[in-house]
């Protein structure tokens, strides 16, 4: 027993510094699946959730990505959108009236002046955290970009479940979020060993009941103008 | 030399090319507009807009094809903080001018760097006391006539200063909703009172216009005669889009021993508490309080003054059947003269019920039927020989044209 253990940690060193020259196979990368229950036992989903290597486990390449957060009637859609740190998101405004997008969030702010269409140029989102979006026209508009240091990201499915594949092997740090979650950020992390093969799974059973989320309401043009 | 036609064409083109890039940069001019005429009876007695005792817009002498409004309302953005917002129109009756404005203000609205954001208007506008009048231009969506609260509102109040609003912006924080800190300063009000003291509370739609006056002997209403400038403060949570709660308290701090030519100045004092619930998309239920005084005559000499207390409040229900609305409305009101007594007491009480149903044929057209009962006891009636207790109905048939253009 005793003298097994050296020669496994030398396996160990030996993978490090396979990973470590950026090489990453795909027949070493697992399986990852998240999933996320409601206190009532019902899953959740339409959630963030997010696989962050710790320590020396090296991402896959990061690719300049770009995507969009788009306005209709009034709301963000979506509602909730997740990037890896490093896209460039554009905000078009499909919207039959105007809208001023803007943040405060420490993670990124910004201010699109008033428009239509695709007047402005994409925000670059770098710094992970969570963006809270707004129009400085409609307080009822609110939107979120999570911004994620990882590659490994998603959106639990109607069974509350997130699949990821490719997940090399290593340490992860597995986060959920969603704004309709009132449990402590804090309890909405766990780190998993993610094997070479196979798949890994990590349960979130939520203590407190879902907040609820207003969802947008069609008013009619012109209804709180006063 | 006339231009080339190719020359042309491509100035024509250039032209045409800078039309979607202009608009791009968002509507900075936005219009709506409304064409609401109306067929009407009316069984009450002449109406204080024709100089009688009668509580509705319309009556017996003054019914028929009637045009309710004709409106529209701008607003222009100068820049992403600042806009020009103006509403105007005619109601069709005799008022000073046939076409007035009956608001006009310049609003900031910066962007917000942290969970407060501040908003600041200038100009002529309504109070921000109103969960009914919502829609543009100060009109309700859910009926053709306000409560008698709104209506009084709409007839004697105007703010004509400025208005400071800090608003928590509770999105940030993971809450949806928003507390809100509102505070006015304003001049040019000293009359407001003189109408619910000489004839107590009303129900319709009939704003009072910038320039113009409302009734017969015609009462302007936005006059300043003491150089002292008036107040309001209020409190508004809102809940989810779901639930809104508005507390405002308004003191015009008129001397009530200013007087000019032609009017006095009446010292009005009220507190207005209301609140909106729409449980969901389909159910609206509105209730709302006012009560509040106004005198005139030198303060601390209660032998010459003539003073009233005021009191009103209306519970609304609404329903919304996808083109269809449905809604009723129940109000009380009353006043209590208190000092000044030279004939019958100017006491006012009655009760007010209304009946709409809005129907949308597409977003331009809508037609709206409304039922309207005021039941009302006023001993000043004794001057016009009418009872002094009265029952007043009032049908109104209305096709309306509602129009937004953006430029």
């Amino acid at each position: 027993m005793h003298k097994a253990a050296p020669r496994h940690a030398l396996i160990g060193l030996l993978w490090s510094a396979f990973f470590a020259c950026g090489h990453v196979s795909p027949a070493l990368a697992a399986g990852v699946q998240i999933n996320l229950i409601a206190a009532d036992g019902r899953p959740v989903a339409d959630a963030v959730a997010t696989a962050t290597p710790i320590g020396a486990v090296p991402k896959r390449p990061r690719e300049r990505k770009s995507t969009a957060m788009d306005q209709l009637n009034k709301a963000f859609v979506p509602q909730v959108l997740v990037v890896e740190s490093g896209t460039s998101v554009d905000f078009p405004n499909n919207d039959s009236v105007s809208h001023q997008v803007y943040s405060f969030s420490p993670a990124r702010k910004f201010q699109l002046s008033l428009y239509k269409g695709e007047l402005h140029a994409p925000v670059q989102f770098d710094t992970p955290g969570l963006v809270v979006l707004g129009c400085n026209i409609h307080d009822s508009m609110v939107g979120y970009i999570y911004v994620a240091d990882t590659p490994y990201f998603g959106k639990t499915d109607r069974a509350g479940i997130l699949r990821l594949d490719q997940v090399p092997r290593g340490r992860y740090r597995i986060q959920v979020w969603s704004p309709s979650i009132a449990d402590e950020p804090g309890s909405m992390s766990k780190d998993l060993e993610v094997e070479e093969s196979g798949e890994s799974a990590v349960s979130f059973r939520l203590r407190k009941p879902l907040r609820s989320v207003p969802q947008p309401r069609p008013h009619p043009e012109g209804w709180d103008a006063y | 030399m006339p231009p080339q036609p190719a020359r042309l064409a491509q100035r024509l083109s250039v032209a045409l090319l800078m039309i979607p890039a202009a608009a791009s940069a968002g509507d900075r001019l936005d219009l709506q507009g409304l064409i609401d005429v109306r067929a009407v009876y009316a069984d009450g007695t002449t109406s204080f807009l024709d100089g009688g005792s009668g509580r509705l817009r319309f009556d017996p002498d003054h019914q028929g094809i009637r045009i309710g409004r004709v409106m529209l309302a701008a607003r222009y953005r100068l820049d992403d903080t600042w806009t020009f917002n103006a509403v105007g129109g005619s109601y069709g009756d005799h008022d000073k001018h046939a076409v007035d404005l009956t608001e006009a203000w310049f609003e900031a609205r910066p962007f917000p760097s942290g969970a407060v954001r501040y908003k600041v208007r200038i100009g002529a506008f309504q109070l921000p006391a109103s969960l009914e009048n919502r829609s543009v231009g100060w009109t309700t969506p859910y009926s053709l006539s306000s409560s008698a609260i709104n209506t009084w509102l709409g007839e004697e109040i105007r703010i004509i200063g400025t208005e400071f609003e800090a608003k928590w912006l509770g999105a940030s924080r993971g809450y949806y909703g928003e507390v809100a800190f509102t505070a006015g300063i304003y001049g040019w009000n000293d009359p407001a009172g003189v109408l619910i003291a000489s004839r107590g509370w009303a129900s319709g739609d009939r704003q009072s216009t910038l320039f113009g006056t409302l009734g017969r002997p015609p009462q302007a209403f936005y006059r300043e005669m003491d150089g002292r400038p008036g107040y309001y403060a209020g409190l508004s949570w809102r809940h989810h889009e779901r639930f809104e709660l508005r507390a405002l308290r308004y003191d015009n701090r008129a001397d009530p021993a200013a007087t000019n030519s032609d009017d006095i100045a009446w010292r009005t004092q009220f507190t207005s508490l209301g609140a909106r619930w729409e449980p969901d998309d389909r159910w609206t239920l509105i209730v709302q309080s006012l009560h509040g005084r106004t005198y005139v005559g030198p303060d601390g000499n209660p032998d010459y003054q003539f003073a009233q207390r005021f009191r009103s409040w209306f519970v609304l229900g609404s329903a919304q059947f996808g083109a269809e609305r449905l809604t009723l409305r129940r109000d009380h009101f009353s006043t209590r003269q208190y000092a000044g007594f030279y004939g019958p007491p100017a006491d006012d009480q009655g009760n007010a019920l209304a009946f709409a149903y809005l129907h949308d044929f597409d977003r331009h057209w809508q037609a709206v039927g409304e039922w309207q009962q005021v039941h009302s006891r006023f001993p000043p009636r004794i001057y016009f020989g009418v009872p002094e207790s009265i029952n007043e109905t009032q049908i109104q048939l209305s096709v309306r044209y509602r129009f937004n253009l953006q430029r």
